[in-house]
C-alpha cells in the first residue's frame, strides 16, 4: 500500500489558554479530496497552517510525500500548496504580475504559459490586466487560487476557498476540485458551510474544539453513523409504499405527496433488499436517495454541532 | 540569485514605480541644482556672499546635499521599508512569500533593497549634483566619496534593522514610530562629547563632520570636539573606519536575526550569544572610546594630551544608556511563558531548572559580567582606591538587570497581554517616582532611593564634573544592598508564578 500524501500525526497546537489541535491524526491519499469540517475555532484554519509550518507545532508529525515538515521544509514548499482563508494579494499589481511573483518564486518553468493555464482554471483571463485592488473578493480569492496552483502542487491545502465566491463561482470551484481530484491531486479542504463541500468530497473529517471527532469516506462515515436518513419517491401504489416502509426497520416516517423520508437502521444491503421488495410489490419508484450520505447530515450525527 | 532575479525584490521595485518616481527625482534634482546655482552664483560673484573661498562656499553647499541625503535615504528609506515589510506581514503576503522556496535570505534581500528604490533615486540624483559641486568648490574628491560610502552604508545597516523591525513589531504603525524613536534618541547626546559618543558612530555623524574639518576646528572652541581622530582603548582610529567597522559587526548580526525570523517567525531573532556579543561590543567601543580621559584611573583625569574640560557627567550617562541597552537585550531575551509552558508539553519536564534555561535571568548575569568589564577598563589601574566606586556601579547594574527581568517574567506570566503596562508601572515607580517626590518635597535624599541613583551618583564623582549630586560611594553600596530586597521579593513571586504555569503544562502526558 503506498505511504499516504498526507499524513498528520498526533498533531498538537498550543494557544494561551487553549489547546487549538488536540492529538490530530489523518492521512489523505493520492486523488483524495478531503472535507476538514467544523464550527467556527474547531481548529480547522490552525491545523492547515501547521501542516502548512505556518503554526509551531507543540507536538506532533507532518508529513508531505514521505517527507517531514520538521526536517524537510524545503521538500514540503515544492510540494504543498496552501491557499489561506483570507486573500493576500499585492493591490498595485495586476492579476498578471501577481501571478508572476509567485511563478518566479517558485521557478515555474514555462511561466507565462503557465500563469495563463492558471487564469484560465480560475476564470480569471479577462482580468489578467486588472489591478488586484480593483478585483471583487471572490475575484481575488479565485486569484489567490490560481496562484496557489501554479507550481502544480502534489497536496493542496484550502481554507474556505469559496466563502468569497458567488453562486456560480462555487458550481466553477466544484467543477476545477473534481477536475484535480481527477488528475491524482490530494486535496485538504476546510469549511464550516457544508453544501460546499458535498458533491466532491470523497473523505471528510470533521473537527471540534481542536480534536477529531471522526473521519473517513463518505460511505464510511454514513456508516458510522448508524441509521441512515432516506428520501423515497413513487408515481403509483402509496399506500402499499407505505405499508411495506412500516414493516421494515423503518423510523420516523413521514410522508408526503407520493413520497416519504424515513431513517433506517438496517446495513446496506438490508436497505437493498427493501428497495427490491418495494419494486417488487409494483411500487414504481422515481427517487431512491440516502440523504445519510451527505456531509450535513452527517456532520450532525457526528455530535460536533454545539458550536454551531 | 542574482538580484535582479529575486522575485521579491522584482516585485518591490514594480510597485515603487507604479507609485511614481519620476517626480520625486525632479524634486530631488531641484533641491540639488538650487544649492550647484548658488555655489555658481558664488563663484561668478563671490563678493555678494558672506564665503571667505570657493572651499568654504563648497562645504556649505555640499552640507546640505549631504543633510537632504540622509533625510531621504536614510530616514525615508528606513521608515519606507519597516513599513512595507510590516504591511505586507498583516497582509499575510510574508507567509505566501515564505511558503515559495525562496531562501529566508533572498527574502530578507528582497524587502531589504526594494521597498526605499524610490529614496535611492533620490540620493543618486543628490550625489551627482554634489560631485559637481565639490569639483566646482575645489574641495577633494575623497571628500565625496568618503561621505557618500558612509551615507551608503548607514543606508545598508538603517536598512537591515528596518526589515528586523518590520518583522517583529506587532503593528504597522509601530513600525513608523520605532525608527524615528531610534533616530532621535542615538544622536541624543551627539553634541555632549561628540568624540566619546559611540552613538556618533554608529549613526555617522562624527566621522561625516570630521571630513569637513581641515584643521581650522581645533581652534574653534565651539567646534574643538569635532577635529581630530578618536581612541579605542589608547588606539587612535579613522573615525570614518570606525563607523564602518561597527556597522559591519552590528550588521552581521542583524543579518543573522533577519534571516532568522524570516525562516522560523516563532524563535526569537536574535540568539542568546548573539545578543551578549552584540551588548559586549557596544559596552567595550563605548568605554573604549572615554577610555582615554582618565585611562583607567577613574576619578581622576588623565594627563595625557586630551583637553577634557567639559562639565558634562560622561559616565554617569554612559552607565544609563548600557541599563537601557540592557534592558531592551533582556527584553528580548526573556521568553514568553506561552514558549516555556509548549517546550514543558513537549517534553513532560515542567520544572525551575528547565525555567532557569529558558528565563533571561542567567542572561542578565551574563550581560553584567560584560557591562561591568567595560566599566572596571575606567578604573582598573586604581582600583584599590575606587573599589566602592565600581562595587556600587556594578551592584547597580546586577539590581537593575535582574529586577527588570524578575519583573517582566513576573508580569507576563500573571498580566498577560496587559504585562507591559504593569512592568511600566512598577519601571516608573522604582526608577522616576523617587525623583518626582524628592522635587516635590525638596528632600533629595528620596531620590537617592530611585533604582537609577546609586550608579549614577557613584561615576557622577570624577574630577572634570561639576557636582550632580555626587554621594558617599558607602552610603550608596547599603541602598544597593537595601535594592536587592527588592530583587529577593520579585524572585519568591516569580517562582510562584512559574511553578503554577508548569504545574498544569506537566499534568498533559507527554506525545509518545
Amino acid at each position: 500500500m503506498p505511504a499516504p500524501l498526507l499524513a498528520i500525526e498526533h498533531l498538537r497546537v498550543d494557544f494561551p489558554e487553549v489547546v487549538a489541535v488536540n492529538d490530530l491524526c489523518l492521512t489523505v491519499e493520492a486523488g483524495d479530496v478531503c472535507g476538514l469540517i467544523g464550527p467556527n475555532g474547531a481548529g480547522k484554519t490552525t491545523t492547515m497552517r501547521a501542516v502548512s509550518g505556518l503554526q509551531e507545532c507543540t507536538r506532533g508529525s507532518v508529513k508531505v510525500a514521505g517527507h517531514e515538515l520538521a526536517r524537510e521544509p524545503e521538500e514540503l514548499k515544492r510540494r504543498l500548496g496552501f491557499m489561506p482563508d483570507f486573500c493576500p494579494v499585492y493591490d498595485q499589481l495586476t492579476a498578471s504580475e501577481f501571478l508572476d511573483h509567485f511563478a518566479r518564486a517558485y521557478d515555474v518553468p514555462h511561466r507565462m504559459k503557465r500563469i495563463g493555464e492558471c487564469l484560465e482554471l480560475t476564470w480569471l483571463t479577462e482580468k489578467r490586466g486588472a489591478l488586484c485592488e480593483e478585483l471583487s473578493r471572490g475575484m481575488k480569492q479565485r486569484l489567490v487560487l490560481a496562484k496557489t496552483l501554479l507550481p502544480d502542487p502534489q497536496v493542496l491545502l484550502l481554507d474556505e476557498p469559496a466563502s468569497g465566491l458567488d453562486p456560480l463561482g462555487r458550481i466553477e470551484l466544484r467543477k476545477l476540485l473534481l477536475q484535480l481530484r481527477e488528475a491524482g491531486k490530494t486535496v485538504l479542504i476546510s469549511s464550516h458551510i457544508l453544501t460546499e463541500l458535498s458533491g466532491f468530497c470523497n473523505k471528510a473529517a470533521i473537527m471540534e474544539r481542536g480534536k477529531l471527532v471522526m473521519s473517513g469516506t463518505i460511505a464510511e462515515l454514513g456508516q458510522k453513523m448508524g441509521r441512515r436518513r432516506m428520501s423515497v419517491k413513487w408515481r403509483n401504489a402509496g399506500d402499499q409504499a407505505l405499508q411495506i416502509l412500516k414493516g421494515a426497520g423503518v423510523k420516523n416516517l413521514d410522508t408526503a405527496a407520493q413520497g416519504a423520508t424515513f431513517e433506517f437502521d438496517g446495513d446496506a444491503d438490508a436497505l437493498d433488499g427493501l428497495l427490491k421488495t418495494l419494486v417488487v410489490e409494483g411500487v414504481r419508484v422515481t427517487e431512491w436517495r440516502g440523504s445519510g450520505d451527505d456531509l450535513e447530515q452527517i456532520f450532525l450525527q457526528s455530535g460536533a454541532r454545539e458550536l454551531m | 540569485m542574482n538580484i535582479n532575479e529575486n522575485p521579491i525584490f522584482l516585485t518591490q521595485k514594480r510597485l515603487v514605480h507604479r507609485t511614481g518616481v519620476l517626480a520625486a527625482v525632479l524634486i530631488a534634482a531641484l533641491i540639488g541644482l538650487s544649492l550647484l546655482s548658488g555655489l555658481i552664483a558664488y563663484l561668478t560673484a563671490p563678493a555678494s556672499f558672506g564665503f571667505y573661498s570657493p572651499q568654504e562656499a563648497g562645504k556649505v553647499f555640499y552640507a546640505w546635499i549631504i543633510g537632504v541625503e540622509i533625510l531621504v535615504l536614510i530616514i525615508g528609506g528606513f521608515s519606507r521599508t519597516s513599513k512595507v515589510l510590516a504591511d505586507e506581514r498583516k497582509a499575510g503576503l510574508l507567509d505566501s512569500n515564505r511558503l515559495t522556496p525562496l531562501k529566508p535570505s533572498q527574502i530578507v534581500i528582497g524587502y531589504w533593497f526594494g521597498p526605499p528604490l524610490r529614496e535611492l533615486y533620490m540620493s543618486a540624483m543628490l550625489a551627482a549634483i554634489g560631485l559637481v559641486i565639490v569639483l566646482l568648490g575645489q574641495l577633494p574628491l575623497m571628500l565625496w566619496l568618503e561621505t557618500q560610502v558612509l551615507i551608503a552604508s548607514t543606508a545598508l545597516f538603517l536598512g537591515l534593522l528596518a526589515v528586523l523591525i518590520g518583522l517583529v513589531v506587532q503593528r504597522p504603525q509601530n513600525s513608523a514610530i520605532i525608527p524615528a524613536v531610534l533616530i532621535i534618541l542615538l544622536p541624543l547626546f551627539s553634541f555632549i562629547m561628540p568624540k566619546f559618543m559611540l552613538s556618533n558612530f554608529l549613526l555617522p555623524v562624527f566621522p561625516i563632520v570630521n571630513l569637513f574639518d581641515n584643521g581650522e576646528f581645533a581652534d574653534t572652541s565651539s567646534v574643538r570636539d569635532w577635529s581630530g581622530w578618536p581612541e579605542i582603548f589608547g588606539v587612535v582610529i579613522s573615525p570614518t573606519l570606525l563607523s564602518l567597522g561597527l556597522q559591519i559587526v552590528i550588521g552581521f548580526f542583524l543579518w543573522r536575526a533577519a534571516v532568522r525570523k524570516t525562516a522560523k517567525p516563532f524563535q526569537a531573532p536574535l540568539l542568546r550569544w548573539e545578543a551578549a556579543v552584540l551588548f559586549g561590543i557596544l559596552a567595550f567601543a563605548q568605554q573604549g572610546l572615554m577610555w582615554g580621559i582618565w585611562r583607567g584611573h577613574f576619578p581622576h583625569i588623565s594627563d595625557g594630551t586630551h583637553n577634557f574640560s567639559d562639565e558634562a557627567p560622561m559616565l554617569p550617562i554612559v552607565h544609563c544608556a548600557t541599563l537601557l541597552l540592557g534592558t531592551i537585550a533582556l527584553a528580548f531575551a526573556s521568553p514568553q511563558p506561552e514558549r516555556v509552558r509548549v517546550e514543558a508539553l513537549r517534553t513532560g519536564v515542567g520544572n525551575l531548572p528547565l525555567v532557569f534555561s529558558r528565563s533571561a535571568l542567567p542572561f542578565a548575569l551574563v550581560l553584567l559580567a560584560l557591562g561591568g568589564a567595560a566599566l572596571f577598563t575606567q578604573c582598573a589601574a586604581a582600583i584599590s582606591s575606587t573599589w566602592t566606586i565600581f562595587a556600587v556601579a556594578a551592584g547597580n547594574l546586577l539590581d537593575f538587570f535582574l529586577i527588570f527581568v524578575l519583573l517582566l517574567e513576573y508580569c507576563r506570566l500573571r498580566f498577560g497581554r496587559r504585562a507591559n503596562g504593569f512592568v511600566s508601572l512598577w519601571l516608573f515607580v522604582l526608577c522616576v517616582l523617587p525623583f518626582i517626590l524628592a522635587g516635590v518635597f525638596s528632600e533629595s535624599a528620596v531620590g537617592r532611593l530611585s533604582l537609577l541613583s546609586p550608579g549614577v551618583l557613584a561615576l557622577a564623582n570624577s574630577e572634570g564634573s561639576s557636582d550632580y549630586g555626587s554621594a558617599d560611594p558607602h552610603s550608596l553600596l547599603l541602598t544597593v544592598l537595601a535594592q536587592f530586597g527588592i530583587a529577593a521579593l520579585l524572585f519568591v513571586a516569580w517562582r510562584n508564578q512559574w511553578q503554577r504555569l508548569l504545574a498544569k503544562a506537566v499534568a498533559v502526558p507527554p506525545s509518545k
